[in-house]
């Protein structure tokens, strides 16, 4: 968490930097370009082992490259979506260790020896979750794209045990965003597998 | 086990693949960078930084890129209809257009070498203020005028007032992604984001200056829509070029910010609509004008005064409107466009005069709505169950009971509770298409067409007809859709998909039960003069309901006519209904909202919409659009507006987090009904689009409750808290 805090402070104060220096004349902006390739290492990449889907995978990781972009561009998972790239929308959303995580704000690098499951992962022995079930029959999608990261919240909605109203489930699945408008259907599904 | 959609597997799996996800061999990436200026000249690229960086492949810009034969010239550039060349031009209208794309091995290498990339320019005046510059815009009129406006100048109620709307942006959740092959010096496929396959195919096609036939596109899975992908835009020409350059496949994926520049938005709308009543409420005449902002570069139009014409009756009306340039990037067609602003500035003036009338605005709309004959083109309506909608409306939310005439009358603690409603309306519309079924040697079928499902249903709409035409059991119905080599079908947009694909996918049954017979026949000659429409479709074969069943196998009909597969393909369109009425789908929205006193809070706590669609194919689909389109009103009623900043020429905050449409918790469990009167005259399946009209009227029902609830005319969207307190 701390170190976290800390990078969070840098970023604001680099990008801070950069606006100020936007008004400042070509020769500061061509040192500023400098000590940003100085700060900015070009690519760097490291022996990672990930578990997903109850698989392990040992692969040489850019050390920019989010959970998300591994999961979609190297893995071929693609059911993790991409909706914004900034934690904004909860399309990339992915267990950890069992625990509901956005894959984009997660470099893969920090993720050896974790356990992820994606939604193509929830799914046993040729049986759906009952949540995805639940999403067919009660019509919680329409586009689809959000679908993944909402089934994937929705488990963790009912594991954490936030489905005591329509209004505690609605809160609770705001992270998730869907242009589409399908939170009827959404909101149904919840209660459904809650209800079992 | 409940049945859900055709595609509903594939997309809570996670299987179904979205135009960025397919797997290309050898495919790399491109990065779009953008101009840092809004107006002006790109005098110099420095690429320098950027090509040192590993993995990159290339950088393209205005100055290197393959020529897209179309753009040849500025002669051509005009032909083509393309409003920005992109990388065929030095002129720069909008920041953020794009000026060049990285090409390399990995995202992430394109992305940090993208951000290296700089360019110095010869910088113009701009002007990205709409608020300043339209007045000093002229109007002109539009439409068809009726009667004159002195003759209502004595009228004894007026309602006269100017509202606003914000710059809106789509924002669907997929973002737009282009990857893009040459699978050999004249083939070239895509795979790509868009609502309508053919449209993408022959644009290129055009651009390019090569057959159709050599161009595939792929739409399979679309992430949504709402307009955004009817264009094909810049990115999409791009990744083209940049395949070209580097020949690999290369994908383009825009960024969320890239989303709110390059693939159009809902234009900035003002507008004054001054209508009066007599004193027992009847509609003397209508003023509707307005003003929409556009790009410099670009003349998109759309027609907000238009819904003014067509929903009341009303002998006198007259509507005007102009456009504003502006140094911001292309608008486009949004959810309901035009009618959607429109509504809001004609349904809330309508509230305001029942105000003013001492009349519940329930009753002044059903007292003047035009239910028989479409004022704007004479024509009577092939069916207009408006006035079932709002009665039907009414009931839902017991308005007779719960709704109060004096404003601002109704507390519970802080909250003002309060009470609105408004009406809405979308042209019907049918467009001509293509639809095949192929059967298999297991009795299988697959219906199919190029036309997307953008998450509207269509692909399970398709199921149902063709189940409801041949009785073939759903599971055994495949559904292929969103590829440019199946049956052409136009784009989907504007509430016609549906409306579009009933007809051709019954005309396909009808051609399936000819073809059936003529196979049949050879196998037994009873089927040689047999009605089609008498052949049932059962597990093993096919069987007469006349004539004493006489059952034949599929295996013996394949085997007999030594077919692998039975393929037909029909075509149908609209006709000469088309001349003869005028077609609309309509709907009543009715909400509940609660005030917060003291922060200026809105919290819309009841929504129910009724609707008029003529035949609901799937009342899942349907009624899950219609709540959706709600949610989308709400974001225009109340949270969706893009900043834009004056000084730097640019739209600020334009990300998820800083530009807000609805989550869960903003709506309620929303009420949706429709009334289910098939449209005989539209198409045999007597269905009518139902994308738009769940939006249209949504805002101002919103805004008019704000005003039942508070006594507060709040006509500048969105009503955020602000706006709220400081009325």
């Amino acid at each position: 968490m701390e170190k976290q805090t800390i990078s969070r402070r840098f970023f604001l104060f680099t990008s801070s930097m950069a606006a100020s220096l936007a008004f400042i004349p070509a020769g500061v902006k061509a040192f500023y370009n400098n000590v940003k390739r100085a700060i900015v290492r070009s690519k760097e990449k490291e022996t990672v082992s990930i578990i997903v889907n109850k698989q392990k995978h040992t692969l040489s990781v850019d050390s920019r490259t989010t959970l998300l972009d591994l999961l979609r561009e190297e893995l071929h998972l693609t059911g993790s979506k991409k909706g914004c790239d900034h934690g904004q929308c909860g399309a990339c959303t992915v267990h950890i260790d069992g625990q509901r995580a956005l894959s984009c704000l997660s470099l893969a690098v920090m993720m050896e020896g974790h356990e992820i499951t994606t939604i193509e992962g929830l799914a046993q022995d040729g049986k759906l979750h009952p949540m995805q079930q639940a999403f067919l029959e009660c019509d919680g999608f329409q586009c689809g794209y959000c679908t993944p990261g909402q089934i994937m919240s929705a488990v963790a909605c009912v594991n954490e045990g936030r489905t005591g109203s329509v209004a505690e489930i609605k809160e609770f699945m705001s992270g998730n965003l869907c242009r589409c408008g399908a939170y009827n259907g959404i909101v149904e599904s919840i209660q459904k597998v809650a209800a079992r | 086990m409940a049945e859900g959609r055709v595609e509903g597997i594939s997309k809570v799996t996670g299987s179904g693949k979205y135009a960025a996800e397919y797997k290309v061999d050898n495919v790399c990436y491109g990065v779009i960078v953008g101009s840092t200026i809004p107006a002006g000249e790109i005098e110099a690229y420095h690429l320098d930084d950027a090509k040192e960086v590993a993995g990159v492949l290339d950088i393209i810009t205005h100055l290197n890129r393959p020529s897209i034969p179309a753009f040849e010239n500025e002669e051509s550039i005009k032909k083509s209809g393309f409003s920005l060349p992109v990388l065929h031009t030095d002129k720069v209208f909008f920041k953020g257009q794009p000026i060049a794309l990285v090409i390399a091995e990995t995202l992430e290498d394109a992305t940090y070498a993208a951000s290296l990339v700089t360019a110095t320019y010869k910088q113009s005046s701009f002007n990205v203020d709409f608020d300043t510059t339209h007045p000093s815009i002229p109007l002109a009129g539009t439409g068809k005028e009726r009667g004159t406006m002195d003759a209502w100048s004595n009228a004894a109620f007026v309602a006269d007032a100017e509202y606003n709307i914000k710059h809106e942006v789509h924002n669907p959740m997929e973002m737009h992604a282009t990857i893009a092959t040459w699978v050999s010096k004249d083939k070239l496929k895509l795979w790509d984001k868009n609502q309508g396959v053919n449209n993408v195919q022959g644009t290129l096609s055009r651009l390019w200056k090569m057959p159709a036939a050599n161009i595939e596109v792929i739409s399979e899975f679309v992430g949504g829509g709402f307009g955004a992908g009817l264009l094909v835009w810049p990115h999409v020409l791009m990744t083209v070029m940049a395949a070209q350059q580097v020949k690999r496949p290369v994908k383009v994926v825009l960024t969320r910010p890239q989303m709110f520049t390059l693939v159009g938005y809902r234009p900035q709308a003002w507008q004054k609509v001054k209508i009066g009543a007599d004193k027992d409420g009847n509609f003397l005449g209508i003023l509707h004008q307005s003003k929409h902002s556009k790009s410099v570069y670009d003349n998109y139009r759309e027609g907000i005064t238009r819904i003014s014409r067509m929903l009341y009756k009303i002998p006198n009306a007259k509507t005007e409107e102009a456009t504003v340039s502006l140094n911001l990037s292309a608008p486009t067609w949004m959810r309901g466009p035009g009618d959607c602003s429109g509504a809001f500035g004609l349904e809330c003036a309508i509230d305001e005069l029942s105000y003013q009338l001492k009349k519940d605005p329930v009753q002044l709309r059903l007292q003047n709505l035009a239910t028989e004959i479409d004022p704007d083109t004479q024509k009577p309506w092939s069916t207009n169950f408006l006035n079932e909608c709002v009665e039907k409306g009414a009931a839902n939310i017991e308005w007779a009971k719960y709704r109060k005439a004096q404003p601002a009358s109704v507390k519970e603690g802080d909250w003002m509770i309060g009470y609105g409603m408004a009406c809405g309306m979308w042209f019907a519309g049918r467009s001509k298409a293509s639809a095949g079924i192929k059967m298999q040697k297991d009795g299988t079928i697959s219906v199919e067409t190029a036309m997307t499902d953008i998450g509207t249903g269509t692909g399970t709409g398709m199921q149902n007809i063709a189940h409801d035409n041949l009785g073939i059991p759903k599971n055994k119905i495949k559904v292929n859709l969103g590829n440019s080599n199946l049956p052409a079908a136009p784009s989907q947009g504007g509430s016609t998909g549906l409306s579009t694909m009933s007809g051709a996918v019954v005309a396909a049954c009808n051609e399936f039960r000819k073809k059936i017979a003529e196979l049949a026949s050879v196998v037994d000659e009873a089927y040689k003069h047999v009605n089609p429409a008498d052949i049932v479709f059962t597990k093993n074969g096919v069987a007469l309901q006349t004539q004493g069943n006489r059952p034949v196998s599929y295996e013996n009909i394949f085997a007999k006519n030594n077919l692998e597969i039975i393929d037909v393909q029909a075509t149908s369109g609209p006709g000469e209904e088309r001349q003869k009425y005028a077609f609309c789908s309509g709907a009543a929205h009715f909400v509940r909202v609660k005030v917060h006193a003291k922060t200026g809070k809105v919290k819309v706590d009841k929504i129910v919409s009724v609707v008029d669609a003529g035949y609901v194919v799937n009342d899942k689909a349907a009624a899950n659009q219609i709540s959706g389109a709600a949610v989308g009103g709400l974001g225009m009623a109340l949270t969706e507006e893009q900043l834009v900043d004056h000084k730097l020429g640019c739209v600020v905050g334009n990300d998820l987090a800083g530009y807000h449409f609805p989550v869960n918790a903003d709506a309620p469990i929303i009420d949706v009904s429709f009334i289910g009167k098939p449209d005989v005259n539209i198409n045999p399946a007597g269905a009518k689009g139902l994308g738009e009209v769940g939006i249209i009227g949504m805002a101002p029902a919103v805004a008019n409750a704000i005003y039942n609830a508070t006594g507060k005319r709040l006509r500048n969207l969105p009503i955020t808290p602000d706006k709220v307190l400081m009325a």
